[in-house]
C-alpha cells in the first residue's frame, strides 16, 4: 500500500481494520457508500476513445498508457502515489535505480530474480533487450527515445542484428545500456511503457494489439475486442513479482476489470450515476459538469495533469515573425475566457512547463492581462502589412469552441482571421507537415511523455528538430541561443544543482520571446460510481487513473 | 402560349371540361358561373383563384415571407439593439439583469438562458454569442443556401431533363445513368462524403477556386445532390409531352432542336419546376441543416440553423434553448415551405401528384 497518498493512506488503514473486522464475522453497517473496501470484484469503465494499442511497445497515448501501466512493468517505474510525488522514478522490475557512470554515458541495472509473466514464463535481462530491438521493428513512435543507445541506429537500419549497446545477462540478471551522449532523461525514459519487457516469443515486427503478451503487472489483459473492449483481469504470477521485492509495483484490490468504448460522454455520466458504470476515463462534459460536481461530490472530484494549452504562432512567417506581434497576443488572451470553455476545468496559466513539473516556476505578470489596449499598441508599433491570417482548430467540441474565440479575438486586434476547422484525427500531422499552407497560428496541447522538462522544449521548441513532416515545432521555433542551452541541461541529471532552475530560466527565455501563446492547464476528474471506494482512487499525474486502486466498498 | 397538354379538373370558375358542356347550350361550370364569364383567363389566373381559396397554404406562405423578413432584419438588431455581431465573443462579460450583474456565461461555462433583457433576448452560446443574432444571422445563411442551391438544382435538372427527355436515344440513356449513379447514394451520405472532401482545400476547377469555408461549397453539393431528384421527374413530362401534336407541329415548321425545347416543352413544365423549386428549398434547407450539423456543410464560425444545433446539443442540459430554437426555425420554416408548396402545386397543377421524395 505505499502508493496510496497520505489521505488515502489513513482512509485504507481504516478500511483495512474495517474490512478485518468484517472478515471475522463482524456486522458492520456504516451505511452506503462509506463502506469498507473489500478484495477482489469486477468492475466496469468506459472510455469515449479506445487506446490506440493494447500493445506496450506501440502504444503512445494517454488512453493507452492509463490501461497498459498496470500490466507490463518496465526496468524503472513510477510511484503510484498521487501528486508530485508520483513523477518520482522507482525501480520497477529491476532490482534498485540504475548505477550511471561518472561519464554519465552506462547505465547498469540489474533484474530481480525469480519474476515470472502472467503465463509461467520466467521474466529474463534478455528480454529488455527484445522489447527495445521490438520498438525498431514495429517503428513505433516512442522508438525515437531509444536512438540514443549505442547501436540502436544500426539495428534501425538492419545493419546490424542486435544492439549493440545492451548487454544483458540472464543469469546474472545484469543489464548494462551504453549510450552515445549523457541523457538527463534516460531514467525517465526507461520508466516509459515502451521499454517494458516481453517475453521473446512475442511477435516482434507487428503489432500485438488482438493478442496483446503476458503480463508483469498486477492485471493481465485476458480479451480484447478493439476498438469495442477488453477485459484485465487479476495476474496470476504477479505474486512473483511481489516476492522478488517490487514493492513500487502496486497490487490491485479488484480482479477484473471490463473496459468499453462509449462515443456518448452524457451517457458514460447517466452510467456512473445509476452504477452500471464504476468509472469513466473522460471527464464529463461542460453539460454535464456542474450537475456532478453539486450533486456527486461525494465521488467527483478535479485532478491535476501535466500538460500545456496555448496557441502556437509561426515564427518564420509575417505577421508572426515580429515579436511586437506575438507579445500583443499574448497580452489579448484572456485564460479566463478559454477556462469558462472548459466549464472550468482549465489551471489557468501562461507559461511552457506547466505545474508539477520539475523546473516550473510561476513567474507572473509577464503579460498581465487580459489587456487589449497594450495589445493594441503593440500592434500599432508592428504595424504588421499582412492582416489574413489562417486560424487552425479541430473538430472536438471544446478545441472549435477555443478556435472560434481566438479568431474572433484576433479578428478584435484587427486581423482579418480565417477558421479553418479539421479532424482531430489528422490535426496535429496536418499542422506538422510544413506543405500545409497558410499554417500561421492555432490551437495546441501538450501532455508529458515523461516528467522530465526537457520534454516540453525538445519536442515542441528545438530548432533543429522542427521536422519537415509530424514537426511538434508548429510555431517553427529556431532560437540558437536556447536550443544551446537546452543541450546544455540535457547531459546532467535533473537532480544536480541548478539544472531546474535552468530549466525555470529556458521556460521565461522562450515566453520573452512569445513563441506561444499559452493559457492553461487541463484538469482532469474522478468520478465513481456508489460502489467503488472513492478514497482510495486516485488520479495518477503521469498515467491518469491508478486501475490498481480502484477497490469495492461493500 | 403553347397549348396545355392536361384537362384540368372542375373547379368555381373554371372552364369545365367538353364532356361536362351542358347539351344544347352554353359551357356551364360548377357554382352556376357562365363560361363567357372565365373565358379568356389564363392559367395562371385560375392558379392564383385555386391558391386564393387555400387558407392554409397561404398562412404558411406568409409564415415564410415573415420568417424570411426576420431573417433579412438581422443586421438592424444586432446593430440597434444587441449591439454585437454573430461572431464577437463575450465569454468574460456581465449584463445586468434586474440591476444585478450576470455573467453572460458563468465560471462552470453555462451561457445565460433566454429572458427579457434586451441584449441576449434569446440567451447566449459557450461562446457568449447573442442567439438571437446568431439565429437571424444563420436564417439568413439557411434559406439563402436553400434558394441557391434550389435554382442550381432547376437549371441543372431542367437542362438534363430536357435534353434527355427530347433526344432520347444515347443521350437519354447516357445522361440517365449519370443520374442513376448520383441516384445510387443516399443524399446526405453523398452530401457528407463531397462537403469532408472539399472542407480542406476547396473546390478548384480549371480557373475557378473556392475557399473551404465559403457557402458556395454546401450550395453546390446540396445543388448537386438533389439534381437526379428533380431532372427525372421532368425528363419523364418531356417524354411524354414531346409524342404531342403541337411538338410535331413545330418540328414540321422547321423549329430547331433548342428553340422546341425551350418555347414549345419548357412552358408546359414550367408549374412543374415551381412546385418542386418551392420543395427543393425546403428539402435544401434540411440537407444544410444536417451537413451543417455534422460538420460538412457551413463552416464555423458562420451561424446557420444547423451549425448552431451542432454547437447547441452538447449542452442540451444546462443550455437546451441552443438547440431548441434554432431546431423551431427549421421546422417552421420547412414546414411553411412545404405546406406552401403542396399548395402551389394543387393550385397550378391539381390532378399532378409530384412530390420531391427521396
Amino acid at each position: 500500500m505505499k502508493y496510496l497518498g497520505k489521505l488515502s493512506m489513513v482512509a485504507v488503514a481504516s478500511a483495512l481494520v474495517i474490512g478485518g473486522l468484517v472478515a471475522c464475522g463482524g456486522d458492520d453497517d456504516d451505511g452506503g457508500g462509506g463502506g469498507a473496501a473489500t478484495e477482489g470484484g469486477e468492475i466496469n469503465i468506459t472510455a469515449t476513445s479506445f487506446p490506440d494499442h493494447i500493445d506496450p511497445q506501440l502504444s503512445y497515448t494517454l488512453e493507452g498508457w492509463e490501461v497498459l501501466w498496470n500490466v507490463y512493468v518496465p526496468l524503472l517505474t513510477y510511484k503510484h502515489v498521487a501528486g508530485e510525488e508520483g513523477t518520482q522514478v522507482v525501480p520497477g522490475l529491476a532490482e534498485a535505480m540504475p548505477e550511471i557512470s561518472p561519464d554519465g554515458k552506462t547505465y547498469t541495472l540489474t533484474l530481480r530474480k525469480n519474476m515470472k509473466y502472467s503465463d509461467g514464463t520466467p521474466i529474463k535481462a534478455s528480454d529488455f533487450t527484445f522489447a527495445i530491438e521490438r520498438l525498431f521493428d514495429v517503428d513505433s513512435g516512442g522508438s525515437v527515445f531509444y536512438e540514443t543507445i549505442v547501436g540502436a541506429e544500426e539495428y534501425a537500419d538492419g545493419k546490424a542484428g542486435t544492439i549493440t549497446g545492451i548487454q544483458a545477462n540472464d543469469q546474472t540478471g545484469e543489464i548494462v545500456i551504453n549510450l552515445t551522449e549523457p541523457n538527463g532523461t534516460f531514467p525517465n525514459i526507461l520508466g516509459l511503457m515502451f521499454a517494458a519487457p516481453v517475453p521473446q516469443n512475442t511477435v516482434k515486427d507487428k503489432d500485438a494489439t488482438n493478442d496483446p503478451p503476458p503480463s508483469s503487472g498486477p492485471f493481465v489483459i485476458t480479451s480484447v475486442d478493439a476498438p469495442r473492449s477488453l477485459v484485465m483481469e487479476s495476474n496470476p504470477q504477479f505474486q512473483t513479482v511481489q516476492d522478488a521485492g517490487a514493492s513500487e509495483v502496486a497490487d490491485a484490490h479488484v480482479d477484473k476489470i471490463t473496459l468499453t468504448q462509449n462515443k456518448s460522454n452524457t451517457n458514460q455520466v447517466t452510467g456512473v450515476i445509476q452504477g452500471d458504470i464504476d468509472f469513466m476515463i473522460d471527464p464529463p462534459i461542460a453539460d454535464r459538469l456542474p450537475e456532478v460536481e453539486q450533486q456527486y461530490s461525494d465521488r467527483f472530484r478535479f485532478e491535476e495533469s501535466i500538460n500545456t494549452y496555448y496557441f502556437w504562432m509561426n515564427t518564420q512567417t509575417p505577421p508572426f515573425n515580429d515579436l511586437k506581434v506575438r507579445q500583443a497576443v499574448n497580452y489579448a488572451v484572456d485564460p479566463e475566457a478559454v477556462n469558462r470553455i472548459f466549464g472550468g476545468r482549465l489551471h489557468e496559466d501562461q507559461q511552457i512547463l506547466p505545474p508539477g513539473m520539475p523546473g516550473y516556476q510561476d513567474y507572473e505578470d509577464l503579460y498581465p492581462g487580459p489587456d487589449m489596449e497594450r495589445a493594441q499598441q503593440l500592434l500599432a508599433e508592428a504595424n504588421p502589412a499582412d492582416k489574413d491570417i489562417t486560424v487552425w482548430t479541430n473538430d472536438e467540441p471544446d478545441r472549435k469552441r477555443i478556435g472560434e474565440y481566438y479568431a474572433d479575438l484576433l479578428n478584435q486586434l484587427g486581423f482579418n482571421a480565417t477558421l479553418r476547422i479539421i479532424s482531430g484525427d489528422v490535426y496535429f500531422t496536418t499542422i506538422g507537415n510544413e506543405k500545409t499552407p497558410d499554417l500561421d497560428t492555432g490551437f495546441g496541447n501538450w501532455f508529458q511523455d515523461f516528467p522530465h522538462p526537457d520534454d516540453f522544449f525538445r519536442p515542441l521548441l528545438y530548432g533543429p528538430g522542427d521536422l519537415p513532416t509530424n514537426s511538434n515545432n508548429f510555431s517553427s521555433v529556431n532560437i540558437p541561443e536556447l536550443d544551446a542551452q537546452m543541450d546544455e541541461l540535457l547531459t546532467k541529471q535533473l537532480d544536480e544543482e541548478g539544472v531546474e532552475e535552468g530549466y525555470a530560466a529556458l521556460d521565461k527565455a522562450y515566453m520573452e520571446q512569445a513563441v506561444w501563446a499559452p493559457y492553461g492547464n487541463e484538469e482532469f476528474t474522478t468520478f465513481v460510481s456508489e460502489r467503488i471506494d472513492f478514497d482510495t482512487a486516485y488520479h495518477h499525474l503521469l498515467f491518469n487513473e491508478d486501475y490498481s486502486s480502484f477497490a469495492i466498498t461493500e | 402560349m403553347a397549348s396545355k397538354p392536361y384537362a384540368e379538373p372542375s373547379v368555381p370558375g373554371e372552364v369545365a371540361p367538353a364532356g361536362q358542356i351542358e347539351a344544347g347550350g352554353e359551357p356551364r361550370v360548377p357554382g352556376g358561373f357562365d363560361a363567357k364569364q372565365v373565358e379568356g383567363r389564363s392559367p395562371w389566373y385560375l392558379a392564383y383563384l385555386r391558391l386564393r381559396r387555400n387558407k392554409v397554404a397561404l398562412g404558411f406562405g406568409a409564415l415564410f415571407i415573415v420568417i424570411v423578413l426576420f431573417c433579412l432584419a438581422a443586421p438592424l438588431w444586432a446593430k440597434h439593439v444587441a449591439h454585437t455581431g454573430p461572431n464577437e465573443n463575450h465569454i468574460t462579460d456581465k449584463i445586468t439583469i434586474n440591476g444585478e450583474e450576470t455573467d453572460v456565461v458563468s465560471p462552470d461555462g453555462t451561457p445565460i438562458g433566454p429572458g427579457l433583457h434586451g441584449r441576449y433576448l434569446l440567451g447566449a452560446d459557450q461562446n457568449g454569442r447573442d442567439v438571437m443574432v446568431r439565429l437571424m444571422y444563420g436564417g439568413r445563411t439557411s434559406i439563402f443556401i436553400g434558394v441557391v442551391a434550389a435554382l442550381i438544382t432547376t437549371a441543372l435538372a431542367v437542362a438534363i431533363g430536357l435534353a434527355a427527355g427530347y433526344f432520347g436515344g444515347w443521350v437519354d440513356s447516357t445522361l440517365s445513368r449519370v443520374l442513376d449513379v448520383i441516384w445510387a447514394f443516399p443524399v446526405l451520405l453523398l452530401g457528407i462524403a463531397l462537403g469532408t472532401a472539399l472542407a480542406v482545400g476547396g473546390l478548384k476547377i480549371g480557373p475557378i477556386s473556392i475557399a473551404s469555408d465559403s457557402l458556395w461549397i454546401p450550395i453546390l453539393i446540396i445543388g448537386f445532390v438533389y439534381t437526379p431528384y428533380m431532372a427525372r421527374p421532368i425528363r419523364g413530362e418531356i417524354l411524354g409531352l414531346r409524342e404531342k401534336e403541337f411538338v410535331e407541329a413545330a418540328v414540321a415548321q422547321g423549329k430547331g432542336p433548342a428553340r422546341i425545347m425551350f418555347s414549345e416543352l419548357l412552358p408546359n413544365i414550367v408549374s412543374t419546376i415551381i412546385v418542386f423549386f418551392t420543395l427543393n428549398i425546403a428539402n435544401n434547407m434540411l440537407l444544410e441543416s444536417a451537413l451543417s450539423f455534422l460538420g460538412a456543410g457551413v463552416r464555423a464560425p458562420n451561424a446557420s440553423w444547423g451549425t448552431m444545433i451542432a454547437d447547441g446539443y452538447t449542452t442540451i442540459y444546462t443550455a437546451p434553448h441552443l438547440t431548441i430554437i434554432p431546431g423551431l426555425m427549421i421546422i417552421a420554416t420547412v414546414l411553411s415551405l412545404n405546406v406552401f408548396g403542396d399548395g402551389l402545386r394543387d393550385a397550378l397543377d391539381p390532378r399532378a401528384r409530384i412530390r420531391l421524395e427521396h
